[in-house]
């Protein structure tokens, strides 16, 4: 599949704890077994603590790009959390940057300690829509939590991303990835949330 | 399983470039590894011991980085192949053994890693550690990208022993933790043997003759950097600009001029091999171009001693008018981005590039600052340092003294922050808090009267705390050292320790005894389980109205994560909304404003607080501070 | 900037400016807030806006105008001694009081009366407690009475207890404090911030004792181990004017020490009280100058009068009158520390009284020291 553009800039965001890095990686090696040069630039150490976390990833046809995406060149945003997406389209957005978002709030430390507030989640989603060409919503944790695990919500978003339509990605090249890189015992109730995830994504419009 | 092993010469893989250095590694038939964890250099050994069994080779998370290099080092001196992995501040600590090993020489090719964190995003300083590769005189690598890492680090064996000295790669964060694609190469079928020459005495002096002869290895090291293909030109044969770079500067550098369309004005050189300098590769580079611009970071390593050899072939290469960090075009501290460089550039060579309108950078800048609230680190749910510096917070108050808590790294330095009520005071390097606790605590005599605390984690005990606790004993200093023992080195990745009681090949081990140390040097010592406030609240009051000698108090509560894993939480936990007073007086809603655990959420609709089931670990400390008694448990 | 009526405003009006006097009223009620060792410890910051022990502490500001009149019902505030009924001289009549307690043991005979009639379920009194910190104890019952008995000298914060209970709503208590603590107690009374009723609304009666200064816990403990080391001090004891001895019992005998060597550890807030004698208790004990045994009773509302009628029909105290030159001493005493208060008060930034709000005539007639008794 030829990318729109080359190299195609992907940001994966959340909050430290959500398997970011894992859902980054897993991507990455997607495509890698497509046949393109990927980067994966990641922000972590003490983001397991209640930090943002930030994957960059560089998909070219043509070059190992550097692992940080310059500023306002994003293409398209996943976020884990919806407060997180905003974050990283202050730097790396653009018009046409494009939103993948996962609608369950994390709170930061600073809202649960009274110190500030948590906006209301329609207020982020209509300022990301303003930021963005187009926003695709699902609640991602709600669907691993009826799994029975909140950690199935990556893999959703990565379920999600597959129906978009905008990198190759799909569910067998996900499986074989899966089978390298993630435990046995967990395979179905990973493909399966893949495909809940697939499923689940709706564009977002505003009112 | 790490993918590192894989036998599958050409097969493409995204790798990490730790992953990348750990795999050249093994293909260059590397037998013994060691380090110290610290990030960005954990993973090396980090996957080096997922596969250590398989490929029979030796792999050790070492108690310090000086201890790691010596166990690489003997693997030199026995003829075989060893790998010594560490951030910029492990070196730190190896430097001393490393600037003797210079000088008596090595045999099996033994290679030095160290991953430097610009910026410190996961560090306590920024350090730019090539600086070690000049003052020890040794051969620097620093590799680019994620398939040259592996292809240096291959090499840089065979160059070591071919020299006869140590050989140092210098990675950083935005190489070391970033994926790249890695075409694998092909494993080793060889094994050497272990042995000792007994007949040569290994030291480093007469220096006259050891020195000159390790400047002899360097001459002819330079010999083989000219001909290295990680040195290298990218760009038109007359540049308006010259780019002078390495390390991740290289990937910048290329991301600039792409982005730019300067393909045909701006020429890239980017050296591999960084010291010594490869001074005819240079010449022929900087005669492209009079205007050159040093691309690096953190320091102007390359940038001085560039200018420096450029002075002195003056005659042969011409004036040059030299921009980097010296003439204040980029700048001299923290990690470099390609947006410096698109900026620079952008200025410099009279572009036009606007990836965005600026309203659209305006209105992202507001709706981020309205709605995105700020997310500062904090303990996680359920981690004992919160209850310690909970107590300890409380005992000082009464205590009355001002007395203070001297620190170093580890999760427990966020003590220095809301989220363990600023207890901490100071924070240096491992082990420096029970460090400067000796020397406060020798201050009584000049009028310091504030009790003197210092703490440490389980590793960092090991690691470099018990000098300090041998000489406390040993000079009287008046302290007491909090040992706070999580079963973890935590911060990086739950890595083994020596009291955690396993290695990292996976062997069970005898922990070593912390209480047990620590009597045998003769302090006081006492065990309290944090979780317990109240008993210890008392007990550190109580060490606190001692004066003399050092006291030790270890506070052993399995870190939160670990214990999550392993077994589940300890209480179920809820608010009952009828008894929380919320934001009356008497409350003020003291577990969400300041005892901030993120498992409690205060609903400012209902005026309660209540508990996260999702992120609360069922610690059930919170239950002890509520005033209200609102906060209940139950044995799960 | 509106001023802050919570711990930010106790630090900053209070505690900075040195005027915390350890009656406790701001304590025992949060986790904000501890009394401990002889210091109130703030154990982390509260940014209520308005809270307890702001309205608790007499040293915010204490209306003397609007305290006099909601307890006595005028607002001209005789200067000499405060409202008074009458002042007598009195002594308890129990032989096992008399030989624990102070001088004359009629504070601790009131409050057994008190317990024994059933007209108070509890007291709050003082206790001398390990290495002699003096703490709040509520007691039931004669012993606990008598175990409390004699007199701290060092400031205890015994309010701290009667804000943290336990109490099971329907109490009736008495207190005995000394003056900053009284007037503290009529503040709690009227304090609404809480939707339950606070215990000191069920005060039926508050025994107030004459008071010059009280000593700071820490120093002059640190002054005692370094004259007595290593001995336990069984009791202690100054005697008054012209003697001014402070003798300390330990069980190697007593040790008699001068009351100027102790001086340095007198409480600095105590210089800014205008209060000698407990002006807003239902009655005020003190000594009488020259008659060891015998104390002198100020009575000012109905509660005191009539407690005094049952202790006198139960023939647990004798009274008779206070002879005029000490009564005229006594006003005395008490205008120079009004007079003493007001100039602290001046000296610290210019305050025509600092936390004392008083009518203009009130200032006027302390300062040219005219009026003793009421009309």
């Amino acid at each position: 599949m030829l990318l729109e553009k080359d190299p195609w800039n992907l940001v994966i965001t959340g909050v430290g704890g959500q398997g970011n890095v894992l859902a980054s990686q897993i991507l990455g090696q997607m495509l890698v077994d497509k046949g393109y040069l990927v980067t994966i630039g990641e922000t972590y150490g003490a983001s397991q603590r209640g930090g943002s976390v930030m994957s960059h990833l560089r998909v070219s046809t043509r070059d190992q790009f550097s692992p940080l995406i310059p500023e306002g060149q994003a293409d398209l945003v996943i976020g884990l959390e919806p407060t997180e997406v905003l974050r990283v389209l202050a730097p790396y957005g653009n018009p046409g940057t494009m939103a993948l978002v996962n609608l369950r709030p994390i709170h930061p430390i600073d809202v649960i300690a009274g110190d500030s507030r948590y906006p209301q989640l329609q207020d982020v989603l209509e300022k990301l829509k303003k930021l963005s060409s187009r926003v695709w919503i699902l609640n991602a944790t709600a669907i691993a939590l009826e799994m029975g695990d909140p950690l199935y919500s990556n893999i959703v978003m990565l379920g999600a991303l597959s129906a978009l339509d905008l990198l190759p990605v799909d569910q067998e090249a996900f499986r074989s990835v899966a089978q390298r890189l993630m435990s046995a015992h967990r395979m179905e109730e990973n493909l399966a949330a893949f495909q809940k995830g697939k499923l689940a994504v709706r564009e977002y419009e505003e009112n | 399983m790490s993918l590192i092993k894989t036998d599958a010469p050409g097969r493409k893989l995204l790798l990490m470039g730790n992953e990348a250095i750990a795999r050249g590694a093994i293909e260059a038939g590397v037998q013994v590894c060691a380090a110290y964890p610290g990030n960005p250099s954990s993973e090396i050994i980090g996957s080096l011991s997922q596969v250590a069994d398989e490929l029979n080779i030796y792999v050790e998370w070492s108690v310090n980085e000086k201890v790691a290099l010596e166990v690489a080092a003997a693997a030199s001196l026995a003829g075989l192949r060893g790998l010594a992995a560490m951030k910029q501040n492990g070196l730190n600590v190896a430097s001393d053994f490393l600037l003797n090993l210079n000088l008596t020489g090595t045999k099996g090719g033994l290679v030095v890693v160290v991953c430097d964190d610009p910026s410190a995003l996961s560090s306590s300083n920024e350090e730019d550690s090539r600086a070690f590769a000049r003052l020890a005189d040794l051969p620097l690598l620093e590799p680019s990208g994620f398939q040259e890492a592996k292809e240096m680090t291959r090499w840089a064996f065979e160059l070591s022993e071919e020299l006869g000295v140590p050989c140092l790669i210098r990675s950083v964060t935005r190489v070391s933790h970033a994926r790249g694609n890695v075409e694998l190469g092909e494993l080793p079928r060889e094994k050497r043997l272990a042995r000792f020459d007994t007949s040569k005495p290994i030291l480093p002096v007469p220096v006259v003759w050891t020195h000159k002869l390790l400047h002899e290895k360097l001459q002819k090291c330079k010999k083989r950097f000219e001909t290295s293909g990680f040195n290298l030109y990218r760009g038109p044969e007359k540049p308006q600009l010259l780019i002078l770079t390495s390390g991740a500067g290289w990937m910048y550098a290329l991301e600039a001029v792409s982005n730019l369309g300067l393909e045909d004005r701006v020429g890239i050189v980017k050296l591999g091999t960084t010291w010594p300098l490869p001074e005819g590769f240079l010449k022929e580079q900087l005669a492209k171009s009079q205007k050159v611009l040093f691309v690096e970071e953190v320091d102007p390593f390359l940038e001085a001693n560039v200018k420096a050899f450029a002075a002195q072939v003056q005659q042969e290469i011409g004036p040059k008018l030299f921009l980097g960090k010296g003439s204040g075009t980029l700048p001299d501290t923290g990690e470099l981005t390609p947006d410096h460089l698109i900026k620079l550039l952008k200025e410099e060579l009279q572009v036009s590039y606007e990836p965005r309108p600026a309203s659209y950078i305006q209105e992202a800048l507001e709706a981020a600052s309205q709605s995105a609230p700020a997310r500062t680190l904090g303990f996680c749910a359920g981690c004992p340092h919160r209850a310690t510096y909970w107590a300890v917070k409380k005992a000082l108050a009464l205590d009355g003294r001002d007395g203070f808590v001297l620190g170093d790294i580890g999760c427990y330095s966020l003590g220095m922050g809301p989220a363990g009520f600023f207890q901490m005071k100071t924070l240096h390097a491992m082990g420096s808090g029970a460090g400067l606790a000796n020397g406060f605590g020798q201050l009584g005599r000049f009028g310091l009267d504030q009790p003197v605390l210092a703490v440490c984690g389980d590793s960092t005990f090991y690691h470099a705390a018990i000098p300090a606790l041998v000489n406390a004993r040993y000079n009287g200093a008046d302290f007491l050292m909090l040992i706070l023992d999580n079963s973890a080195t935590a911060m990086t990745g739950f890595q083994p320790h020596p009291g955690t009681g396993k290695t990292a090949m996976g062997e069970t081990v005898n922990p070593i005894d912390i209480e047990g140390l620590c009597k045998a040097l003769g302090a006081e010592v006492h065990t309290v389980d944090p979780f317990e406030l109240d008993r210890t609240l008392e007990i550190l009051s109580g060490l606190l109205q001692e004066k003399k000698g050092v006291r030790v108090l270890v506070l052993r509560q399995e870190c939160a994560l670990v214990r999550g894993k392993r077994q589940g939480r300890l209480f179920k936990v809820w608010v009952d909304q009828d008894r929380c007073l919320g934001l009356g007086c008497g409350c003020n809603r003291l577990c969400t404003r300041v005892f901030r655990c993120p498992g409690l959420v205060w609903d400012a609709s209902s005026g309660k607080a209540r508990v996260d089931e999702a992120i609360c670990t069922g610690c059930g400390v919170c239950a002890s501070i509520c005033p209200a008694s609102a906060i209940l448990k139950e044995a799960s | 900037m509106d001023q802050n009526r919570g711990l930010g405003g106790l630090e900053s009006l209070v505690m900075g400016q040195g005027l915390c006097t350890m009656c406790g009223a701001c304590a025992g009620m949060c986790p904000y807030l501890e009394a401990f060792k002889g210091r109130i410890v703030k154990l982390h910051d509260c940014d209520l806006a308005e809270g307890r022990c702001y309205a608790h502490c007499p040293r915010t500001t204490l209306d003397l105008t609007a305290l006099n009149r909601n307890r006595f019902g005028s607002e001209e505030i005789p200067v000499g001694l405060g409202f008074q009924n009458r002042i007598l001289m009195a002594r308890s009549l129990d032989p096992e009081l008399l030989q624990r307690a102070q001088t004359g043991g009629v504070v601790s005979s009131l409050v057994v009366l008190a317990l024994e009639e059933g007209l108070v379920d509890a007291a709050v009194l003082t206790q001398r407690g390990k290495d002699l910190l003096p703490s709040g104890r509520i007691v039931t019952c004669r012993d606990q009475v008598l175990d409390c008995a004699g007199s701290s000298y060092v400031a205890s914060p015994s309010l701290a207890v009667l804000n943290k209970g336990p109490w099971n709503g329907q109490e009736r208590i008495a207190v005995v404090g000394v003056p900053c603590q009284i007037s503290a107690l009529e503040k709690m009374k009227s304090c609404n911030l809480l939707q339950d009723a606070p215990a000191a609304r069920r005060v039926v009666v508050s025994i107030g004792l004459f008071c010059t200064w009280a000593l700071s816990y820490a120093p002059f403990i640190d002054f005692l181990k370094q004259k007595l080391p290593s001995q336990v001090v069984e009791a202690m004891d100054i005697s008054p004017p012209p003697e001014r001895i402070l003798r300390v019992r330990t069980p190697s005998g007593t040790m008699e020490i001068s009351v100027d060597e102790i001086r340095p550890f007198i409480q600095p807030a105590c210089a800014f009280c205008a209060d000698m004698t407990s002006e807003l208790a239902d009655l005020s004990v003190g000594t009488v100058e020259g008659e060891p045994g015998w104390n002198t009773l100020i009575l000012r509302t109905q509660a005191g009068e009539s407690l005094l009628e049952k202790a006198l029909a139960k023939r647990l105290l004798e009274v008779k009158p206070l002879p005029s030159a000490h009564a005229e001493h006594l006003v005395q005493a008490s205008m120079l520390k009004k007079r003493r208060a007001l100039e602290a008060m001046k000296n610290v930034e210019d305050k025509q009284c600092g936390y004392l709000l008083a009518d203009s005539r009130w200032l006027e007639r302390v300062r040219l020291g005219t009026e003793g008794r009421q009309q």
